[in-house]
């Protein structure tokens, strides 16, 4: 297990993060879902911290936590008073050695039927909720390890059984796939100590291997050839798009540049999109760019909803026009000064919570496995140039291989 | 112009990391034998569940507040951890103060503040704000009408220009008006489609009598927003934009002497008109009767269709309570037991009993005249009845008999987490503070709530719980497929259900 302490007393807060590198690309054929399904699981109960404990007993130490689990990695956090800590990490070290065999099937369907209400909820009955759900299937193809969404489907969710839960535990919940952060407001030395006595023996098989994609990274060709189109009906007032390409994973030659890029497209008023399409062309009410960078290929994503009564192709031959502007021509100093100090400002006011430098840290582990990678992480933004945000445009947001999808309303049964 | 940031400072705080040790891949013995002895015959390697230590005392900070010579207050709160400063003006300008039938006008009049201001049109002040990387929000809630701007301190000179401009010197330009209505029309359009705000409009227009200041959506309503003009908007901002009425937060690297320094260029000239202030401002804080208490009536069921929808979204609302009132220092803790936490009873209930939901909360509103008390979860449609029923028993159960030992001890704590958390970050810390100024609280008004709060005992919140949880005259307004849902509200005893549009119309 890797283990990173950074000690702050600014605030009386400390955080205790750990991080497994497991997420939905781990997933076995006919389990999507599984890897966030196991999240939910993971406050189920073991002997020593009975069923419903976890939380009582952290809230009573005036402390809460919560848990993420992305495509490829899973996380945790609690956030308490510096004298809940022990308990915090004792909590911590408990469910990573003994969870997975006291696992039942009371358990298992009780969280089943949670994470089902958060899929309808979060994506089924949310407007455009569903383009989440979509989107990676028509992005990779069935054999990549990105081809399903994190939520699952339900059928998959149904299907999932307690051997399921067991083998899925022994597997990736390992000291050895797993990092711990402690920040904020306590003493390192005897953390430290702390740590070797609760997590020190539990034993370890070793780092699990994950699928090896197939997919998109800076060294091998984006899988996606031409251009895929799908239209989706929803219960939504205002026509809306969504493009989508594969673009370098995160960290690689690229993905900095990618970010500045949808930072310039659509940050602010003044941004390209937004100028354009909103302010300039009344065409669209609203535009939102983004690179989600992930650790074996990043999906560089622009949404557009239309106007009452603006039509999706013009939407579109808008979109394409100013996307085009960017290939060919590099855009402004100004505009680069601009998303640059955006994204610096962002990145220090982040650092002032303790919760986020926890997470961060986490994050630089998992994807560069270096705790310390803030200030090179940085200067990827500073050192990059308009001339190479133009050339990755151009490589990259090509027009002839992305995703088209268009969310319009339902013709029947809609809602006054 | 470049401008590049430095941010050194803050990455030296990331950069102290300790290294990564206590890598322990260990001797792999089977692991299923080393988990049958734990907790078993064995020691526990783990030992027993550690003992609590008390939590520091928390008592959240107090701002220095004075006047500044156009009659603004300011509240000043300095922290000097990270280079980074964060402001918020706050004017008595809220939706509440909406004229009849021009719902939203508040909002839209804060809106069109950073549309254009001083010697910028829009797009000008746009870039000039990302080139300082700064953060600027314009707004209104309930109460007050807010500008809000957090930047890096290097840059608060600028930075401070534009939010001057801002709050002082908005165009309020025919061309910009025209596109920030339209784009306001086509949100509250889409408005309908969203099932959570669709209740939270409902709620508000059936718990408060029409007419309440609280009654419209903060945004306002499609009809409403047909009615306001760029004429409006002007003499709202005339009337109620005023110095004299303002107060500006000030949390971080800054000290009294430099914020005067800027207010002198910033604000120098604005000055407060000679005709005086709307009355409504003047008069107190309405206790906890305020204009138009809602109508004694029995509880109400309103259900809004949507049909098809995979889940209910169910609100259980009441009368709340007003800032001003003392039992607002107390509720927190009620709310926190009953819904306001993961370990609350109607989560619990709700998400870890049934799986029914994927969570359920409740809240009070704190504001200058009486808010709302609401209790919201989105469940499976086939639940809605059963989960109606639970929340309802619940609550019910809250307000007869109070919280348990276990959970006045657990609200203590975690309202004392809560607080310290508050004031963790400057934007969090000027948030809160902005809050309390908007509302028209004390600078100290925080330390002396939480004291109240902490102090509070058992029978004090089961009296509290007792006064303003019952439910004799809630409403209940659900969001989902009426056909499905009304048998099932049959089922439990609720026959009379009244129907609403999305608005509440």
């Amino acid at each position: 297990m890797t283990v990173i302490l950074h000690e702050n007393h600014d605030v009386p807060i400390v955080v205790v993060n750990v991080s497994f590198g497991v997420g939905s690309r781990f997933e076995a054929p006919g389990r999507t879902g599984f890897a966030h399904l196991f999240e939910h699981l993971m406050f189920m109960g073991t002997r020593r911290v009975p069923p419903k404990a976890f939380d009582a007993w952290m809230e009573r130490a005036g402390g809460w936590n919560n848990a993420w689990t992305s495509k490829d990695r899973t996380e945790y956090y609690d956030v308490g008073p510096p004298s809940s800590l022990d308990l915090l990490l004792w909590m911590e070290a408990d469910r990573l050695r003994d969870l997975g065999p006291l696992m039942t099937l009371e358990k298992l369907d009780a969280q089943r039927e949670v994470v089902r209400n958060e899929r309808r909820q979060t994506s089924e009955n949310t407007p455009y909720g569903k383009v989440e759900l979509r989107l990676p299937e028509l992005l990779y193809p069935e054999s990549h390890p990105y081809h399903h969404p994190v939520i699952g489907s339900h059928a998959d969710l149904e299907a999932a059984t307690v051997d399921d839960v067991k083998a899925f535990f022994a597997k990736h919940y390992d000291p050895a796939n797993a990092s711990l952060v402690v920040a904020g407001d306590f003493d390192s030395a005897r953390v430290k100590a702390r740590i070797e006595q609760l997590f020190g023996a539990i034993p370890s098989r070793g780092a699990p291997t994950g699928p090896v994609a197939a997919g998109a990274d800076a060294s091998s060709k984006p899988t996606l050839t031409a251009v895929v189109k799908e239209t989706l009906e929803d219960n939504v007032e205002l026509e809306k798009v969504v493009m989508a390409w594969q673009t370098p994973k995160h960290f690689a030659p690229g993905d900095a540049e990618l970010d500045l890029l949808s930072t310039a497209l659509s940050s602010s008023k003044a941004s390209r999109l937004y100028k354009a399409l909103v302010y300039e062309q009344k065409l669209a009410q609203s535009v939102e760019a983004s690179q989600e960078s992930g650790h074996i290929g990043s999906r560089f994503t622009v949404g557009v909803i239309a106007r009452p009564g603006v039509s999706l192709d013009r939407i579109e031959a808008a979109i394409d026009k100013e996307l085009d502007a960017l290939r060919k021509k590099p855009m402004t100093d100004d505009e680069l000064v601009r998303a640059k100090n955006l994204v610096e400002t962002d990145f220090v006011t982040r650092l002032e919570s303790v919760r986020e430098r926890a997470a961060l840290l986490n994050m630089y582990q998992a994807d560069t496995k270096d705790p310390g990678f803030a200030a090179k992480d940085l200067e990827r933004y500073r050192s990059a140039t308009k001339e190479g945000i133009r050339d990755v445009a151009a490589k990259y947001l090509v027009p002839n291989a992305r995703v088209v999808m268009r969310v319009v309303p339902k013709k029947a049964g809609k809602a006054k | 112009m470049k401008r590049s940031l430095l941010v050194l400072g803050a990455l030296a705080l990331l950069a102290a990391c300790g290294g990564k040790g206590a890598s322990r891949p260990g001797p792999p013995p089977a692991r299923s034998a080393a988990i049958s002895d734990a907790g078993a015959v064995a020691p526990d390697p783990l030992g027993p569940r550690p003992e609590l230590a008390e939590a520091a005392p928390f008592t959240p900070p107090i701002p220095i507040q004075y006047k500044r010579p156009n009659g603004t207050e300011v509240w000043l709160l300095e922290r000097h951890g990270l280079p980074i400063v964060s402001m918020q003006l706050v004017v008595p300008a809220g939706a509440a103060y909406d004229p009849d039938g021009k719902g939203g006008l508040a909002a839209t009049t804060a809106n069109m503040l950073d549309e254009g201001a001083g010697k910028r049109g829009p797009l000008d002040l746009a870039r000039e704000a990302d080139r300082l990387g700064a953060t600027l929000r314009t707004g209104a809630l309930a109460d007050y009408g807010f500008v809000q701007l957090t930047v890096l301190k290097k840059n608060l000179g600028p930075a401070s220009d534009i939010f001057g401009d801002v709050v002082t010197k908005p165009q309020l330009n025919p061309v910009e008006f025209k596109r920030v209505h339209d784009l306001w029309e086509n949100s509250l359009r889409a408005r309908q489609s969203e099932p959570e705000a669709v209740a939270g409009v409902v709620v508000a227009r059936k718990v408060y009598s029409a007419g309440h200041p609280y009654a419209h959506p903060i945004d306002g309503t499609l009809g409403s927003a047909a009615k306001v003009t760029l004429d409006d908007v002007k003499k709202f901002y005339a009337t109620r934009w005023r110095p004299d009425h303002a107060r500006l937060v000030v949390v971080g690297d800054v000290t009294r002497a430099e914020v005067d320094a800027m207010l002198d260029r910033v604000f120098g000239t604005w000055k407060a008109p000679t005709v005086p202030a709307p009355v409504d401002l003047l008069v107190p804080p309405a206790p906890l009767s305020g204009r138009g208490e809602p109508p004694p009536v029995a509880r109400r069921v309103v259900v809004v269709d949507r049909p098809d929808a995979p889940q209910s979204v169910i609100a259980v609302a009441r009368p709340g309570v007003s800032a001003f009132d003392e039992e607002s220092a107390i509720l927190p803790r009620v709310n926190s037991a009953l819904g306001g936490s993961f370990t609350s009873r109607l989560n619990q209930d709700l998400r870890e009993e049934h799986g029914w939901s994927y969570g359920a909360h409740s809240r009070f509103s704190f504001t200058r005249m009486r808010g709302l008390f609401v209790a919201q979860a989105a469940v499976h449609t086939e639940h809605t009845g059963e989960a109606l029923q639970a929340m309802i028993a619940d609550i019910g159960v809250m307000s007869k008999a109070g919280l348990t030992d276990e959970e006045v001890e657990k609200t203590k704590q975690l309202a004392r987490a809560e607080l310290v958390e508050t004031f963790e970050t400057v934007q969090a810390a000027a948030a809160r503070l902005g809050r309390n100024a908007g509302v028209g609280h004390t600078p100290d008004h925080e330390a002396a709530a939480s004291r109240l709060m902490v102090r509070a005992d058992k029978g004090q919140l089961k009296k509290a719980a007792a006064q303003f949880l019952d439910l004799d005259t809630a409403v209940i307004v659900i969001v989902g497929p009426r056909a499905k849902i009304e048998p099932q509200l049959k089922a439990i005893g609720i026959t009379a259900v009244e129907s609403s549009g999305t608005e509440g119309q």
